[in-house]
């Protein structure tokens, strides 16, 4: 047995041969992220009348552990816009506080103006910066993992929902989703609202039933999902944000049917 | 003559208080043409005398577009006056590229506030010696500012800066109130008439020395929003209906509009 | 006084032979011309007010605003030389942004108070600069809650290790001055300006300090910090002057923890009164004159 001290706590090289240090080697390409660690999986998002309506669960995973289960990924900001993160949980915490900062550095701008709101940044002006800030950071090739929906309105007022990704991709539709809800909500929501015409005539019962539908469907198929989740709705009045919400009347009759997986055999 | 000790430098108090570096600058801004502005509830404008070396010679421009919704009038070191206006350019551009929005007035002014300042705390660097009047619009609505060489900014009604400009504020003073519900084409007639109030005995406004800038929002008809008119300087044969509406003020005594020409008289 | 023509007042940062920085002394000075301002450190908060001396008719009235807010949750108000009090404000919110990016949690009052004592004091070292013209009030209200941790996700454990202590108390109102030469004081109540004198005379009137900490409610501080403006005011007969105030109160309290501007009806009927308040005080002094009078007849 080798006693040595720096042999401590080393798999030992009679057992199992000599240690590879070419791991610990620094030479080499620098690196920054390369995938995500702790993750959350798909925002979505719909237009109605007079809003939007977002949602995200409660669940940050890591790798297929569902290792956290109160995690809140919507993130007002100042009560005028609502944030959804999909994606790398700590770049997520890494930008609200960015965001925290800038909304203080925003009211500083404003602390004085007789109507603030008429001139706060906006969804589409904070849409704006964080497509800037994504595209900066994968430029530097040191990317935030995280797909972000922005909901709230425009400069004219109108209900604005547009996306940003960790290449700082842009997007915006009358309805989005991001992650599994990109494949599994999406042609749901169209449904309702292919157009912006459609999103027009929703009501806001419609387009949170629209959601709420899309969250069940998305906790039946998607395997990194919670039936907790938050829910935002954005009007001029401001956000209603609810961050405890539970999925109701679950029907997994449906499971029955499916064949290929497990033990099945038949 | 005593030799003040306190005045060579902007980091010397004198045992007042005062640092007299600061205050010459301040009279640099006097040594230059004397510009007006004023802000309704829908516009702001600047209007500027300029001034040309000799006969031949060009006139030396003194309002100059800063971003769509900003411009400024100088009065003093015009080349200062250009860094501070690159500079502002600059920071406009940037909120534009990564906001998407204009620049709030306000915001832009202080960042030229707090510039300034750093030239009155350290050796080696001097105050700037030119005073700006700000005039822009943003969804706050029209804004005034006024600019010192100190770092002073402060949000005004109406202002004048430079040679003389003490009779211009006098009109301004006497005619405040009227500014506020004034139309586009008023506000521009009030600034020249405060213009006319500072002019040495024997000049006159023409085309060539008179300038007019106008930064404004309009109110669209079809949806009730408003749409800002940017900020555009007029010169030349541009001005001349302006000026010419306000040719009989002064010898008529009383004025063609509000008949309160002929009270100003008395103050200049 | 020994400075002029002795040639030790001509540079900052040195030393007359009697260990004296005339320089940070002048600087001095230049607060004492300035406009009044007060903080007023009561139960449930803390009340910022100043005195603005309006210096042309052609100021648009009640636009440019002298007390500005640092982070969320604290308040500066200064006398002096306005731009330096720009750049202090400035400098304030760089230390308070920089204090969140390092410890993820806002900066508290105290703290405040201490990064920008010591930056003030950096502007008498050297001879490259000079010390800031401005007297600085600095009001705060700390949380009283458990400190939140910004970009928090989830809840941690409700007790034990890295839960919560039961009993704990945090925060609380409170103000500091900090003066050209980088000192500065905690301060129950706080005056600095041209009618410091006056104001303060007021201040040691109130009940601010004590055992059992001030009695005085944040609404009665608005009205005190008012007629206190307005005392100050009165005692130097100087031009007309627009009244700023502004206040912090608790998480439970009117502002919810957050420095904003007095509200419009409460400012002006705290002017109301203190006006009323100075009338009163006119007319007891003419009675008093007479009751001499007569008393002499």
């Amino acid at each position: 047995m080798d006693h040595r001290p720096q042999a401590w706590g080393r798999p030992r090289d009679d057992v199992y041969g000599a240690y590879d240090a070419s791991y610990l080697q620094t030479s080499g390409p620098k690196t920054a992220t390369q995938s995500p660690v702790v993750t959350g999986t798909s925002v979505i998002a719909i237009k109605f009348r007079d809003g939007v309506v977002m949602a995200a669960d409660n669940l940050a995973s890591y790798g297929s552990l569902a290792r956290f289960t109160d995690v809140k990924r919507l993130r007002p900001f100042l009560s005028t816009s609502v944030v959804g993160f999909g994606g790398d949980v700590s770049d997520m915490q890494f930008l609200d506080r960015h965001l925290t900062e800038l909304a203080i550095d925003e009211s500083y701008e404003h602390e004085h103006s007789e109507n603030p709101a008429k001139s706060q940044l906006n969804a589409a002006n904070l849409h704006k910066y964080l497509s800037k800030l994504m595209y900066r950071r994968r430029n530097d090739f040191d990317p935030l993992w995280n797909q972000i929906l922005v909901a709230g309105f425009d400069s004219s007022s109108k209900p604005f929902l547009a996306s940003v990704d960790l290449r700082g991709t842009t997007f915006t539709s009358p309805s989005l989703a991001s992650g599994f809800g990109a494949m599994l909500a999406q042609p749901i929501m169209r449904r309702y609202a292919a157009t912006e015409e459609d999103a027009a005539r929703l009501s806001r019962e419609e387009a949170v039933n629209v959601v709420k539908e899309c969250m069940k469907v998305l906790f039946y198929r998607d395997a990194r999902s919670l039936d907790r989740y938050s829910i935002a709705v954005v009007t001029k009045d401001g956000v209603e944000l609810s961050e405890d919400e539970q999925l109701e009347k679950q029907s997994w009759a449906f499971a029955e049917r499916i064949r290929g997986y497990g033990t099945q055999t038949v | 003559m005593f030799r003040n000790n306190y005045d060579n430098d902007s980091v010397t108090f004198s045992p007042q208080g005062r640092i007299f570096q600061v205050e010459y600058a301040a009279e640099a801004v006097k040594q230059g043409s004397v510009v007006v502005g004023i802000a309704s509830n829908t516009h702001a404008v600047l209007v500027a005398i300029k001034r040309n070396a000799e006969e031949l010679s060009s006139y030396q421009k003194k309002l100059f577009p800063i971003d769509e919704h900003v411009g400024i009038a100088i009065a003093g070191l015009t080349s200062d006056a250009r860094v501070l206006s690159n500079f502002m350019k600059q920071q406009c551009l940037g909120h534009r590229l990564t906001y998407g929005r204009s620049m709030p007035v306000r915001t832009l002014v202080e960042m030229i506030g707090s510039k300034a300042q750093i030239n009155t705390q350290h050796y080696g660097k001097r105050p700037y010696g030119v005073g700006l009047l700000v005039a822009g619009v943003d969804d706050q609505g029209p804004h005034l500012f006024e600019f010192q060489p100190s770092g002073m900014t402060e949000e005004m009604v109406a202002f004048a800066i430079g040679a003389r400009s003490q009779m211009a504020r006098t009109y301004l003073e006497k005619n405040l109130d009227k500014f506020a519900d004034c139309g586009r084409e008023e506000l521009i007639r009030h600034g020249l008439r405060a213009l006319k109030e500072s002019l040495v005995q024997d000049r006159e406004l023409t085309v060539d020395n008179t300038s007019v800038g106008v930064a404004g929002l309009v109110a669209s008809d079809q949806d009730g929003t408003t749409k800002v008119e940017p900020f555009t300087v007029y010169d030349q044969q541009e001005v001349s209906a302006w000026i010419d509406s306000v040719a009989d003020d002064k010898e008529g005594g009383a004025s063609a509009a509000e008949g309160e020409g002929g009270t100003m008289e008395v103050d200049s | 006084m020994t400075s002029i023509g002795t040639g030790y007042d001509l540079a900052n940062s040195i030393f007359s032979p009697d260990g004296r920085n005339f320089q940070v002394e002048y600087a001095v000075k230049a607060v004492e011309n300035g406009g009044t301002s007060i903080g007023i450190r009561c139960k449930d908060g803390v009340v910022l007010a100043v005195e603005k001396i309006v210096t042309s008719k052609l100021l648009k009235p009640n636009a440019n605003k002298r007390i500005a807010t640092v982070d969320r949750h604290l308040g500066v108000v200064y006398s002096g030389m306005i731009p330096d009090g720009r750049h202090f404000i400035d400098r304030a919110r760089d230390e308070a942004r920089a204090w969140r990016d390092t410890f993820k949690t806002p900066i508290s009052t105290a703290d405040l108070a201490s990064r920008m004592g010591g930056y003030m004091q950096a502007y008498t070292l050297y001879q490259s600069v000079r010390p800031f013209g401005i007297t600085a009030i600095i009001g705060g209200f700390d949380s009283t809650d458990e400190p939140r941790v910004d970009g928090e996700v989830g809840t941690g454990p409700s007790c034990g290790a890295g839960g919560k202590v039961a009993g704990k108390t945090h925060g609380g109102p409170f103000l500091y001055m900090i003066e050209p030469s980088g000192l500065y004081w905690g301060y129950y109540g706080a005056a600095t300006g041209k009618g410091r004198q006056a104001a303060k005379a007021e201040l040691e009137k109130l009940d601010l300090g004590g055992p059992g900490g001030p009695s005085l409610t944040l609404e009665e501080a608005v009205k005190e910090a008012a007629r206190i403006i307005y005392v100050a005011h009165d005692d130097s007969k100087d031009k007309e002057f627009e009244l700023e105030m502004t206040w912090i109160s608790g998480p439970d309290g009117p502002t919810k923890g957050l420095h904003q501007e007095v509200p419009k009806a409460l400012r002006e009927e705290a002017e109301r009164l203190a006006k009323k308040a100075q009338e009163d005080d006119e007319d007891d002094e003419e009675e008093d004159v007479e009751g001499k009078e007569k008393m002499e007849e």
